[in-house]
C-alpha cells in the first residue's frame, strides 16, 4: 500500500473528524454544563443544512451568507427550545430532560419532513471551493479542506473564549458546581441558555459545512448522532480536549478501519465506546463525578 | 381519498348486494409516508388509474383498498392480515422493502389469497409460494444485467461498492457471476454499511484499484452520497459509474450534475420505445404533474394483468385466477411480452440499460435518462431453478 | 358494603373490556399486539418506575426471545413451550450480564451504556444472518397448536395471550407488592438510605432488570408467533424508545400505567398512520407535552382527575393534579 494512498486516506480522516469535533463539542458542552443528553443534536445539525438550503435558496447561493447565518439561526432556535421548554425540567431527575430532547428530536425531524418533502434537496458545493488542491502526493478537494480550517478555527475559537473571556470563566465554573456559581449571585439560568445555543450553533454549522459533502435530507442527523455519542463517551462528557481529541481520533479510527479492516471498521467504534463505558467510564478527559 | 372509495365501497355493496355479487376487491400496500413517500404515492396513483381502467371486471368496477406501511415489515404484516382479513382483499399488489413483501406473501399464503409483487427485489420471493407472484424487477435481474451488458460494453475492470445488508450481498453474488461469465475482471469491492455519510474512503481505496467502471450497489442516500464523492475526488473523469438503482427521485433530491452519464438498469422507463408508453407516461404526466417510475408502471401493469386473469377465469376464486396467470403472456406498455412461469410464478420480460444524461441534453421536465441497451428476458432473468421452485 | 360493590362493578367492566376488544379493533390481530406490548411495558414498569433505572436496551431482551421463539419453531422443535423456555434462559442470562456491566455506574450513564448494548445487539442479529435472517427477518414462524388448542384463528390466539396476560399481571402484583417490591421502591427513593439499612442495592437492582428481561423475553416470543415472522426491528433503538415511551405516558410506577399507555401507543400507531402520513409528528409533540406537564403520566392524571370529580375516598396517598 503506498504511502500516498495511506496519507490521502489519514486526509479524509481529518475531515470526517471535523465533523465529529463540531459536533461533540457542542454535545459535550450541553451534557457538562447542562447535564443534558442532547439527543436533539442530530436533529439541529440537519436543520443547519436545511437553513443553509433555505439562505440558499432565497439569497441566489451566496454560501458565505448560509455558513453565518444558518449557525447563528439553529443556535437561536436552541436557545428557545432551553428557555421554554429544557429550563423546566432542570428539578426533576435528568432522564426527563434526555426523553425531552428524544421527543424534540421526532417532531423536529418530522416537521421539517413536512415543510420540505420527505425527498432530499440538492446542495452544490460552493463555485469557489469547487476543484482540487495539488498538494504534491495527492489531489484533495478544496472544499475538505475548507472544513478541516473552519473546524479548526471553531475549536480555537471556543478554546479562546472558554479560557480568556469573562462568561467563560463563569460557563466553566459553572460546569464544575453551578449552585455554588448562582449562590455568587450570578444569573446562572441565562447562562445555561447561552451554553445551550452555542451547543446548537455548533450542530448548526457542522450542519452547514456537510450539506454540499452529504445529501440533504430530514434523516441525516440520525447515523451522525450515534458516532457523536461514541466520540463523546471515549473523549469524555463535558470536556473540550477530549472531544477535539476524540473527535480527531474516531474519524481517524474509522477512515483507517475501511483502509485496514473492512468488514469491522463501523463496529470498531462501538467496541472502543463499550470497553471504555467498562474500564474508564469517564473517557479519557472527563469528570469523574457525574458516573462513579 | 380515502371517503371516496369507502363511499364507492357502499355503493357498490349495496348495488352488489342487489345483484347477489362482490366487487373484486384489490388490496395495495407500500410506502406512503417518511423519505421513501413519493415512489410509493406514484405506486398508489398507478394502481387507482389501473382500477379505473380495467372498467367492470365480473359486471362491477373493482375496488381499491390502500395502505400505508411506513417501510416498516411489521406493520407490513399488520397491514397485509388486515386486508385480507378485514377488508376482505382478493389480492394484495405492490409492497415495498424485501422483509416488508416477505412477510405478506407469507400471509398470502396463510389466507389463501394472491400476492402480486411488485415493488420489492429480493429474489427469496421468487416460487416462494404458489399465491406469490414476483413481478417488475428482482435483485438478480438487476445484477445479471448490469454485468453481462456492462462487462460487453463499458470495460473489462470492476471495482464495486456494496451496501452491507442482505440486498446488496445478494446483488453482489449475480454481479460478479454474470461479470465472470462474460470474461470481466472484478479488481475489488467495499462492503458499505448503510447510511454512511462520508464514502471518500471507499472512493479513494476504488480510485487505487484503477478500475474502468464503479459499480454502485446501493440506493437512495448511499447512491447520492457515493456519487458525491466520486465527482468531488474527481474519479468520475476516467471511472464511468452504474447504480443498482436509480430513480428521477434521487436525481431531484441530490442534482443533476452529479449522476450525469451514470447507468443503471431498469425493466422499463417513461422513454423507452415500446408501444403505449408514451401514452401512458403523459396520462400519468397529466394527472400527477410528475413522470413515473417504473414502480408506478409495473403496479399498474400488474394491476390490470390481474384483472384480466379474474375476467379470463369468471371469478376471483383464488385457484382458478392463479391457474389463468400461469404460464399467461401479457402485454401491455410496461411488458411487451411478459410471461409468467407457472414453476416459480416469476414474470419474465427483458431488461434496458439507462443512462443519466447530461443536464445540456434535458428537452424537457424529468427527462433525465436515456436508453442505451437492452437485454432481452432469457439473458436478464435468473433461469428455473436458480431460485425457489413450486414443487 | 358500597366499596365492594364498586370493586366488583370495576372488575365486571375491566373484563367485558378485554373481552369486547378484539372485536372492536379493526383486526383481531391488532388486539393481540396491543395485549403482548402490555406484557412488554408491564415488566418495563418494574424496572423503570418501581427501581428507577431508565434501559434504553430492553429490546434486546423482547429480540432474544422473538427469534429465540422463532428459531426454535422452526428449526428444532414445535413447541411453543420449549420455545419460551429457552428464550427466557438466554434473556436471563444476557440480562445478568448486560445488568452486571451496567448496574455499577449511576443515571445518565446507565441509560447510555443500555444505549450501547442494544446497538450492539442489533449488529449481530443484523450480521448473523444464517441466524436470524438479517435485514430481511425470520420468516414462516408457526403457530404450533396447544393440545387441542388450534392458534392459527386470530380470536383463539388473542384468548390464549389474553390468558398468559392476566397471568403477567398477577404476576407483577405480586411482585412489587412484595417485600421485595418494597425494597425496590425505597431505594428508588434514597439508594444511599436504603444501602446504609444494609440492604445490597446492587443486587436488588440486578434482579429487578433480570425479572422485567423476563416479561420483555415473554412478549417477543408472542410476538413471534402473532405476527408468523421476526422482524430485525424487535433488535433496534425505536422498540427500546417504544416501551420507555409507553410507560412513560402511561404513567411509571403504577403497573396498570405503562399497560394502557401501550394499549393506547399501538392502537394510535396503527390508527393514525393510516390517516396521518407524519404520525411520528404528533408522536414527538405528545411526548414533549407530557414530559413536561404530565410526568405521572396520561391515566393517573386523568384518574386522579375522575377521582376527585367523582369525590371517591381517597386512601391516604394524594392523587391530585400538581
Amino acid at each position: 500500500m503506498e504511502v500516498q494512498f495511506i496519507g490521502a486516506q489519514l486526509f479524509n480522516g481529518l475531515m470526517l473528524g471535523s465533523f465529529y469535533v463540531l459536533l461533540s463539542l457542542g454535545l459535550s458542552i450541553i451534557f457538562g454544563m447542562l447535564g443534558v443528553v442532547n439527543f436533539a443534536h442530530g436533529a439541529l445539525y440537519m436543520l443547519g443544512a436545511y437553513a443553509a438550503y433555505a439562505v440558499c435558496y432565497v439569497c441566489s447561493q451566496n454560501f458565505w451568507l448560509a455558513l453565518i447565518i444558518a449557525p447563528l439561526a439553529v443556535g437561536v432556535i436552541g436557545m428557545i427550545a432551553e428557555w421554554t421548554l429544557i429550563k423546566r425540567l432542570y428539578s426533576v431527575p435528568h432522564f426527563y430532560n434526555l426523553l425531552l430532547t428524544f421527543g424534540l428530536m421526532l417532531f423536529i425531524e418530522e416537521g421539517i419532513r413536512a415543510i420540505f418533502t420527505p425527498i432530499g434537496k440538492p446542495f452544490d458545493t460552493p463555485p469557489a471551493l469547487v476543484g482540487s488542491v495539488d498538494l504534491g502526493f495527492m489531489l484533495f478537494p478544496r472544499y475538505r479542506i475548507f472544513i478541516i480550517l473552519v473546524t479548526a478555527a471553531c475549536a480555537l475559537g471556543i478554546w479562546l473564549f472558554l479560557s480568556k473571556t469573562k462568561i467563560g470563566a463563569i460557563i466553566r465554573a459553572g460546569t464544575d458546581d453551578s449552585e455554588m456559581v448562582s449562590a455568587l449571585g450570578i444569573d446562572i439560568s441565562k447562562i445555561f441558555t447561552l451554553v445551550f445555543g452555542i451547543g446548537a450553533a455548533l450542530a448548526g454549522l457542522a450542519g452547514v459545512l456537510a450539506a454540499p459533502v452529504q445529501n440533504v435530507t430530514p434523516e441525516m442527523g440520525n447515523s451522525i448522532l450515534n458516532e457523536t455519542f461514541v466520540v463523546v463517551i471515549i473523549g469524555g462528557m463535558g470536556s473540550i480536549l477530549g472531544s477535539i481529541l476524540g473527535g480527531l481520533i474516531i474519524g481517524e479510527l474509522i477512515t483507517l478501519g475501511v483502509v485496514f479492516w473492512p468488514p469491522v471498521a463501523n463496529t470498531l467504534i462501538f467496541v472502543f465506546m463499550a470497553i471504555i463505558l467498562l474500564v474508564r467510564p469517564r473517557g479519557f478527559f472527563g469528570r469523574a463525578k457525574f458516573f462513579e | 381519498m380515502r371517503k371516496i372509495f369507502v363511499a364507492l365501497a357502499v355503493f357498490f355493496l349495496t348495488t352488489a348486494a342487489a345483484s347477489g355479487a362482490d366487487p373484486v376487491r384489490v388490496g395495495f400496500i407500500s410506502v406512503l409516508s417518511g423519505p421513501l413517500a413519493p415512489i410509493g404515492q406514484s405506486e398508489l396513483n398507478a394502481t387507482k388509474m389501473a382500477v379505473e381502467d380495467a372498467g367492470a371486471v365480473l359486471g362491477q368496477k373493482a375496488e381499491l383498498y390502500s395502505k400505508d406501511h411506513q417501510y416498516n415489515p411489521g406493520l407490513a404484516n399488520e397491514r397485509a392480515k388486515e386486508l385480507y382479513e378485514k377488508d376482505k382483499a382478493d389480492m394484495i399488489v405492490g409492497c415495498s422493502n424485501s422483509a416488508a413483501a416477505l412477510a405478506v406473501s407469507d400471509q398470502s399464503a396463510r389466507h389463501q389469497r394472491i400476492f402480486m409483487s411488485t415493488s420489492a427485489g429480493t429474489t427469496d420471493l421468487i416460487g416462494k409460494n404458489r399465491y406469490t407472484f414476483k413481478l417488475n424487477y428482482n435483485d438478480y435481474m438487476l445484477a445479471a444485467t448490469l454485468g453481462a451488458w456492462g462487462a460487453k460494453n463499458l470495460g473489462k475492470r470492476w471495482y464495486t461498492i456494496t451496501s452491507d445488508y442482505a440486498w446488496g450481498h445478494d446483488l453482489l453474488k449475480h454481479f460478479t457471476s454474470a461479470l465472470k461469465a462474460e470474461g470481466g475482471q472484478h479488481v475489488g469491492n467495499d462492503m458499505v454499511p448503510v447510511n454512511t455519510s462520508d464514502y471518500s474512503p471507499y472512493i479513494l481505496k476504488a480510485a487505487q484499484a484503477k478500475p474502468d467502471v464503479l459499480v454502485l450497489l446501493n440506493v437512495g442516500k448511499d447512491a447520492a452520497n457515493s456519487t458525491k464523492a466520486a465527482v468531488e475526488y474527481g474519479l468520475k473523469k476516467n471511472v464511468k459509474i452504474m447504480h443498482a438503482l436509480l430513480f428521477e427521485l434521487d436525481i431531484k433530491g441530490t442534482g443533476l450534475q452529479t449522476f450525469a452519464g451514470d447507468y443503471t438498469a431498469a425493466p422499463w422507463n417513461w422513454v423507452v420505445n415500446q408501444p403505449g408508453t408514451k401514452e401512458w407516461a403523459d396520462r400519468y404526466y397529466k394527472a400527477y404533474g410528475d413522470r413515473p417510475t417504473f414502480m408506478a408502471a409495473a403496479a399498474y401493469s400488474a394491476t390490470r394483468q390481474y384483472l384480466e386473469a379474474v375476467k379470463r377465469a369468471g371469478s376471483t376464486d383464488t385457484d382458478k385466477v392463479i391457474k389463468a396467470l400461469e404460464g399467461s403472456t401479457y402485454r401491455d406498455f410496461f411488458v411487451n411480452p411478459g410471461y409468467i412461469r407457472p414453476e416459480d410464478h416469476l414474470e419474465v420480460a427483458k431488461a434496458y440499460l439507462l443512462r443519466v444524461k447530461e443536464p445540456a441534453q434535458l428537452k424537457e421536465k424529468e427527462d433525465y435518462f436515456e436508453v442505451v441497451g437492452e437485454l432481452p428476458a432469457d439473458k436478464a432473468q435468473p433461469p428455473v431453478g436458480l431460485f425457489k421452485t413450486l414443487k | 358494603m358500597q366499596k365492594q360493590l364498586y370493586r366488583f362493578l370495576f372488575f365486571c367492566c375491566v373484563a367485558a373490556f378485554f373481552i369486547v376488544l378484539p372485536f372492536v379493533t379493526p383486526t383481531h390481530s391488532l388486539a393481540t399486539e396491543m395485549l403482548i406490548f402490555a406484557i412488554f411495558a408491564l415488566g418495563y414498569d418494574i424496572v423503570f418506575g418501581y427501581t428507577g433505572l431508565l434501559s434504553f436496551g430492553h429490546a434486546i431482551f423482547f429480540g432474544i426471545g422473538a427469534y429465540a421463539t422463532g428459531i426454535v419453531l422452526v428449526r428444532l422443535v414445535p413447541s411453543l413451550f420449549l420455545a419460551l423456555v429457552i428464550g427466557t434462559a438466554l434473556s436471563l442470562l444476557v440480562s445478568y450480564v448486560v445488568a452486571f456491566l451496567s448496574i455499577r455506574k449511576k443515571g445518565i450513564y446507565f441509560v447510555m451504556i443500555t444505549f450501547a448494548f442494544c446497538q450492539m445487539f442489533y449488529f449481530i442479529g443484523f450480521k448473523w444472518t444464517s441466524l436470524t435472517g438479517g435485514d430481511s427477518g425470520f420468516h414462516d414462524v408457526p403457530r404450533t397448536s396447544l393440545g387441542p388448542i388450534d392458534l392459527n384463528s386470530e380470536i383463539t390466539l388473542y384468548f390464549f395471550i389474553l390468558a398468559i396476560f392476566l397471568v403477567s399481571v398477577l404476576l407483577a402484583f405480586r411482585i412489587v407488592n412484595s417485600p421485595f417490591g418494597r425494597v425496590l421502591k425505597a431505594l428508588k427513593e434514597n439508594e444511599d438510605r436504603a444501602r446504609s439499612v444494609g440492604y445490597n442495592t446492587r443486587a436488588f437492582k440486578t434482579v429487578a432488570f433480570m425479572i422485567s428481561a423476563f416479561f420483555a423475553n415473554l412478549a417477543g416470543g408472542l410476538y413471534a408467533i402473532h405476527s408468523n415472522f421476526v422482524p430485525m426491528d424487535t433488535l433496534s433503538i425505536n422498540t427500546s424508545a417504544d416501551v420507555v415511551i409507553m410507560a412513560l405516558l402511561g404513567g411509571i410506577g403504577t403497573l396498570y400505567g405503562p399497560v394502557m399507555g401501550a394499549m393506547l401507543i399501538v392502537l394510535l400507531k396503527n390508527l393514525l398512520s393510516n390517516w396521518i402520513g407524519n404520525w411520528p409528528l404528533i408522536l414527538g409533540a405528545i411526548f414533549i407535552v407530557s414530559v413536561l406537564s404530565m410526568r405521572q403520566g396520561i391515566f393517573p392524571v386523568i384518574f386522579g382527575k375522575l377521582k376527585e370529580k367523582l369525590c371517591v375516598q381517597k386512601r391516604g396517598r394524594s392523587t391530585g393534579a400538581r
